[in-house]
């Protein structure tokens, strides 16, 4: 016992103290099993073609981000984050402008592609159900608000960013075409009308837990989480019926010590293959739309990107623009 | 239990208790709070009247917004909550431990120090799956008959107070163990014999000798509690927001420092009032009674 705890001391503080070296590069994400797959997925296969070695780091926190670059002390080289933070990082000058001489986006997704970011997977906010536990399933937004018809708890993501807004808007019969600008009041009208019913979830594994457990056995969550959901054998249904979609971002923060490794990275881990292994492991959808002929067919009708049809994208510029005004507003509207 | 009685006097504020006689070897501690914690503080602080521009405006903004006033009184409605119910729990669990015979009390020590020492993420999440809907204390109610719908016990203010209750328990029962543990049985013996009834050797006697423990340990379940994350992020609903999760949005999510800061400030101020307020009436009755 002690003796662990010496070593996690010691190794807690080799990792903190260690010096950044030139054939180092230190990846940051949010940890969980979709770092787990971004490490075998793309930092194994970096390491073995040139030699550098990958060090994982994470949670991705924002303002310990903006206080690297602001001290001049930045110690990660890439880092995923979500895709209207890294509009918004782009533009305050926070971020490295990537070298597209060395990444080819001719392949890339190009709604997930800026000047400072290009996309690390996509993911769709979807309808998620426990057919067990409900008699019967919601298929539209509408569905979702409407308590008469399905009544009990829903789960929604409970922070500020894309999707839920959105959600209420398409729920209210606004158009996909005609969402942005974000008709704030009306979405917060209409969310009126079922906020008694809404348990939040703040993170990916809460919603498996709030779904599963019928303690909200509808909502509206992350694709990849309803895959794995399935995978452990409760019945549950997805409906894509106008599936919300963001992407997370890879990004290079201003002053990263290892910025040309970093661009490297960023190439690998957005091509093909790389990018179809992380799909397949996560259920997030690859961004390199090279990367849908190297998926095996039952793998890829469950990746948003084969949910096309009545897709609506949530415009990350907007929400880069306005980030700031929709969180107050939506705090506010939450601590009412 | 000596030990038990350090660990409870090491956790309290210690003042006059042991006159310094050199400065030097506060040195290095001063040196390493001067650099880890006063220095970052006070830079945050400078940003909270500098960003986005000089002035008092984030301070202006906090006072004046409905919600973060509403989220101030929660934070403070939260936490005298759960430091009353600690309390009236804490206080007989104390009592019992101090006049226990030893074998029973080093095993109920164990229970309360490894529940302390449990991933508080674990325990939080262990509440969650007792206090849901379908969780095992509803069915069990429903079970027995007695309602017939599940009531609502998480995910509002009943889950944040259950949970951080729980929490917060050992803080309470350490300390105030320490003071009854001191008191001398013959203070009640002799309440007794001059003919105090239970109640009055409990409200004379007892409880104004107990007072520095319930005291120290009220004020810091407190504080801990006017800056706890976890748990009320994870068992209150949106309407439960506590001012440390205001913060971390502030800070990580919208990053918006100015503000982050001018809350924080508020924070620490309230804290360092309520200590300066605990020194001043019970700074000389050290509980831990050396």
């Amino acid at each position: 016992m002690k003796t662990t705890f010496a070593f996690a001391a010691v190794a807690a503080f080799v990792a903190v103290s260690a010096p950044v070296k030139a054939d180092n590069l230190v990846f940051s994400s949010w940890g969980g099993t979709t770092q787990d797959a971004q490490k075998a997925a793309w930092a194994s296969p970096f390491t073995e073609k040139t030699g550098i070695t990958v060090v994982q780091d994470g949670p991705t926190d924002y303002g310990k981000l903006k206080a690297m670059v602001e001290a001049g002390e930045v110690n990660w080289d890439v880092v995923d984050v979500e895709g209207d933070y890294a509009a918004q990082a782009g533009k305050n000058g926070q971020l490295e402008k990537l070298d597209f001489s060395v990444i080819d986006k001719s392949k890339l997704d190009p709604r997930f592609v800026t000047d400072y970011s290009v996309g690390s997977f996509y993911y769709s906010f979807v309808i998620g159900c426990n057919a067990d536990a409900v008699k019967a399933c919601p298929k539209t937004w509408a569905d979702l608000f409407d308590t008469a018809k399905f009544p009990g708890k829903r789960t929604f993501y409970k922070w500020s960013a894309p999707g839920v807004i959105e959600a209420a808007l398409l729920a209210d019969g606004v158009p996909a075409d005609k969402l942005y600008p974000l008709d704030l009041d009306r979405a917060f009208k209409k969310l009126d009308t079922i906020k008694s019913d809404i348990i939040w979830w703040s993170g990916g594994a809460q919603s498996q837990q709030l779904l599963a457990s019928a303690e909200a056995p509808v909502g509206s969550v992350w694709n990849g989480r309803m895959t794995a959901l399935a995978a452990t054998g409760i019945k549950v249904e997805t409906s894509w019926e106008q599936n919300i979609t963001a992407a997370d971002a890879l990004v290079v923060p201003k002053g990263a010590p290892n910025a040309e490794a970093a661009m490297k990275f960023i190439a690998l881990a957005t091509s093909a293959e790389p990018q179809a292994a992380l799909a397949k492991a996560t259920g997030y959808a690859p961004i390199n739309l090279d990367s849908a002929k190297l998926m095996d067919p039952e793998t890829a009708k469950t990746l948003p990107d084969q949910q096309t049809a009545s897709q609506v994208n949530a415009d990350m510029n907007y929400w880069a623009e306005n980030r700031d005004a929709i969180g107050e507003k939506w705090y506010a509207w939450q601590a009412k | 239990m000596s030990t038990c009685s350090d660990a409870s006097g090491a956790i309290m504020p210690l003042p006059k208790v042991r006159r310094a006689t050199g400065f030097g070897w506060a040195l290095p501690a001063l040196a390493f709070v001067g650099i880890f914690f006063v220095v970052p503080v006070a830079i945050l602080l400078l940003r909270s009247v500098l960003e986005p521009v000089p002035g008092l405006g984030n301070y202006a903004q906090l006072i004046g917004s409905a919600t973060y006033l509403k989220i101030f009184a929660n934070t403070f409605i939260v936490s005298g909550l759960v430091t009353v119910i600690s309390l009236l729990i804490g206080f007989p669990v104390a009592w019992a431990l101090a006049i226990m015979p030893g074998r029973l009390t080093s095993v109920i020590f164990a229970i309360l120090l490894l529940s302390m020492w449990t991933n508080l993420l674990a325990r939080t999440y262990a509440w969650m799956v007792l206090l849901q809907r379908t969780g095992l204390i509803n069915k069990m109610l429903i079970g027995m008959g007695l309602i017939d719908q599940p009531l609502a016990l998480v995910n509002n203010l009943t889950g944040v107070t259950i949970g951080m209750t729980y929490i917060m328990l050992p803080f309470i029962i350490l300390p105030l163990y320490g003071v009854i543990k001191k008191i001398d049985p013959s203070t009640l013996q002799a309440a007794a014999l001059c003919g105090a009834n239970r109640w009055q050797c409990l409200t004379r006697v007892l409880l104004p000798l107990a007072m520095p423990g319930m005291a120290a340990g009220a004020l810091m379940v407190f504080v801990m509690s006017l800056g706890y994350f976890v748990t009320p992020s994870l068992l209150g609903g949106t309407a439960n927001m506590m001012l440390a999760e205001l913060i971390a949005q502030f800070v990580q999510s919208l990053v918006n420092w100015g503000m982050g800061g001018a809350a924080a400030l508020v924070l620490l101020v309230v804290t360092l009032s309520l200590y300066a307020v605990q020194l001043r009436f019970f700074g000389n009755q050290n509980p831990g009674g050396r």
